[in-house]
């Protein structure tokens, strides 16, 4: 019998009729207080932001206020734009996203901001007119400096190479490549030759494959640039399950932790910083920014607790320090 | 025989009605925030694209066939429309050829399976790999995120200050179609023929051939519409738009009771899951769940609901065998507990 399903369907209709609350703009405010801060990151499973969310929740216990995060199981910009709507209806104050595709979460970010909502990007920045700071690990440039001069290292600057990167609309990522790909035509570089991009999707086991394949293709192989948290440890797993690791190094950016014994015998470098600063400082930018200390004006300055003071650059960006390389001589340092 | 009253209340379709009602209370009543016209819109909004792309997979499953290559034909007819937008070109033309090039998908999916009778779950397994590859081969890793005005509004902008968007007037102008014809034409009934027994609808003069090659061509021209919505609603046209959306409807359709087996199920049905799957993602987004656990939540909903029903079913059984099971009073006595070899603790 259809009664109930008819019945019910009028009374879903009347219920949604009855919901006819407004989706109009709310002015953003400066907050007198604390602030809420719903922290956005790339992918759920990612310890890269478990670690990032500790910093935001120590900043978080010496000034106060609130901390949540939240994040889509799928690395894509659709999911993201689920948990912007999200965030917003839960009233957060601040979003921090790190975007998954810098322009398609551009629009649902600006809808927020027309809900009162205010936007930071950390990790990977978003389209500059949908958010007021950008909290930058390192200077791009200057990372990807850094692992071509790492891979140089690591090969005596000459053989084939290829770069394993995440997945193709990575923001990040596509800048450095951009960037090494320019570089190699200098002559401290050209006798290095980039013989393929290959992507591992943000997933150990495409990484692993992606790797194997590489070497395969390429007898002449070298080295591996892998630019991602998740591709490094699980290539060179891979690779050294495969025993062609040391014949082909690797450098990278991953959690120096999660490689560090192949760092300690020679065979993989890594860029790498303090990811727990990134969530500390992007929680302290959060609430400077919901109190209106600051705005996202190049050139302004606020207080981030233990990390002392940070001016903001242009196009809003904060950049939280130098990366380094790491080697075997200062691998201990890191604790993530 | 004449079913009682109880029975025919004690349907999938009302068991669904009522739990995706019971959700919805829940919701308006006790979880904050859930109650807003900007939630309630974003809710309806993100479940655009899969409430379009199930009307057709749910035709396509009652005869027999499925399509893998929905979320591939979304993201190629995106991807085509990108590039038409971006070289200049008018938006009628745009939408249309965008409209012809899913069409077009769909009926390369339906000569296959029809002129060499492939099964449709290889064939569409290739296709799906095939038109997202021809996407990427387009627009390699870049996208395209300039459009018109118009185009964004549409795919932001709720019908004047109510909390209904834009973006699913396209499946609420289709959906009606497809309950008629599945469920009040003659093409409905011959689609029921087809999948609960091919070779009799065959010989009682039943065009199969035709009514799944059509069927495939609806598939992929609703995708191309699907397409257009998620490139409206996200500003973007990319190759990898919409990965893995191909399973999402698949859930929705099979949780509204379609049979996977063909021949079995109803449309109204799966308009409960869809509205059941999209309050419940809302609300566990606004309970601060992450994606992942989500994902398990729903994957538990399908295993649970299926447990139900046959539960259901075979207490229904049960009652109209009239069978009662006299109580013999005699219990399964337990032997003693087998002890324990616990190795002292050193």
């Amino acid at each position: 019998m259809k009664a109930i399903s008819r019945t019910g369907a009028a009374f879903a209709a009347l219920l949604l009729a009855s919901l006819l609350g407004s989706t109009g703009a709310l002015a953003q405010t400066c907050k007198s207080g604390p602030a809420t801060v719903g922290f956005l990151p790339k992918l759920d499973t990612d310890p890269y932001f478990q670690v990032a969310k500790t910093g935001a929740d120590e900043a978080q216990g010496e000034i106060g206020g609130t901390v949540i995060q939240q994040a889509p199981s799928q690395a894509t910009a659709e999911a993201q734009i689920e948990f912007i709507n999200n965030l917003v209806s839960q009233k957060v104050d601040v979003i921090a996203i790190s975007g998954n595709d810098a322009n398609a979460v551009a629009p649902a970010l600006k809808r927020a901001a027309k809900q009162g909502v205010r936007v930071v990007s950390y990790d990977s920045d978003v389209a500059a007119s949908a958010r007021s700071l950008f909290l930058n690990q390192a200077k791009g440039d200057s990372l990807a400096e850094m692992m071509l001069e790492s891979l140089g290292q690591l090969t005596n600057y000459d053989g084939d190479f290829a770069i394993l990167s995440s997945t193709p609309t990575a923001t990040n990522q596509n800048a450095w490549i951009d960037f090494i790909k320019a570089r190699l035509k200098e002559p401290k570089y050209a006798k290095l030759n980039l013989v393929q991009v290959a992507y591992g999707q943000e997933s150990e086991q495409i990484n692993q494959q992606q790797a194997l394949a590489l070497v395969q293709a390429f007898p002449n192989l070298k080295g591996i640039i892998i630019p991602a948290g998740i591709g490094l440890p699980a290539a060179a797993r891979a690779l050294e399950q495969s025993g062609a690791l040391g014949k082909i190094k690797l450098t990278g950016l991953a959690p120096a932790t999660l490689i560090k014994k192949y760092i300690q015998n020679g065979t993989v470098q890594d860029i790498w910083w303090n990811v727990k600063d990134l969530g500390y400082l992007t929680y302290q930018a959060a609430q400077a920014l919901a109190q209106c200390k600051i705005t996202g004006k190049e050139g302004e300055t606020f207080k981030a607790g233990r990390l002392g003071e940070y001016k903001v650059g242009a196009n809003g960006e904060v950049v939280l320090g130098p990366a380094q390389i790491v080697t075997p001589k200062n691998v201990d340092e890191f604790k993530f | 025989m004449k079913r009682s009253l109880f029975d025919r209340l004690a349907t999938w379709d009302n068991f669904l009605a009522l739990l995706a009602l019971a959700t919805l209370a829940f919701a308006l009543l006790r979880v904050p925030n859930f109650a807003t016209g900007f939630n309630i819109s974003q809710a309806i909004a993100g479940v655009s694209e899969r409430a379009l792309i199930v009307l057709p997979m749910v035709l396509l499953i009652i005869a027999r066939e499925i399509d893998l290559s929905v979320a591939s034909i979304l993201a190629l007819t995106s991807v085509l429309f990108g590039i038409m937008v971006e070289a200049g070109w008018p938006l009628p033309a745009a939408i249309a050829l965008t409209l012809a090039g899913g069409a077009l998908c769909g009926a390369f999916n339906g000569l296959l399976v029809t002129r060499l009778g492939l099964p449709s779950l290889v064939v569409t397994l290739g296709t799906m790999a095939m038109y997202r590859g021809i996407g990427y081969i387009i627009l390699g890793s870049g996208s395209v995120n300039d459009f018109p005005d118009s185009v964004t509004d549409f795919g932001i902008d709720t019908l004047g200050d109510s909390p209904i968007p834009w973006t699913i007037l396209p499946f609420l102008a289709l959906a009606p179609v497809f309950v008629f014809v599945l469920q009040a034409s003659a093409t409905g009934r011959r689609i029921y023929a087809l999948g609960g027994n091919p070779s009799v609808a065959l010989y009682a003069g039943v065009r199969t051939a035709r009514i799944r090659f059509g069927l495939f061509v609806v598939s992929g021209l609703v995708c191309a519409v699907a397409g257009l919505v998620f490139t409206a609603r996200l500003a973007n046209a990319r190759a990898n738009n919409a990965l893995g959306l191909e399973l999402d409807v698949i859930t929705i359709a099979l949780l509204g009771g379609i049979s996977v087996f063909g021949g079995r199920g109803r449309l109204t049905g799966v308009f409960w899951a869809l509205l059941l799957i999209a309050t419940l993602r809302n609300v566990l987004g606004l309970s601060q769940i992450g994606g992942d656990a989500q994902g398990t939540v729903i994957g538990l909903l399908l295993i649970l609901s299926l447990l139900l029903s046959n539960l259901i079913q075979s207490a229904l059984a049960a009652i109209h065998a009239r069978r009662s099971i006299p109580e013999t009073g005699d219990h399964d006595g337990g032997g003693p507990p087998a002890p324990s070899t616990a190795s002292p603790a050193e």
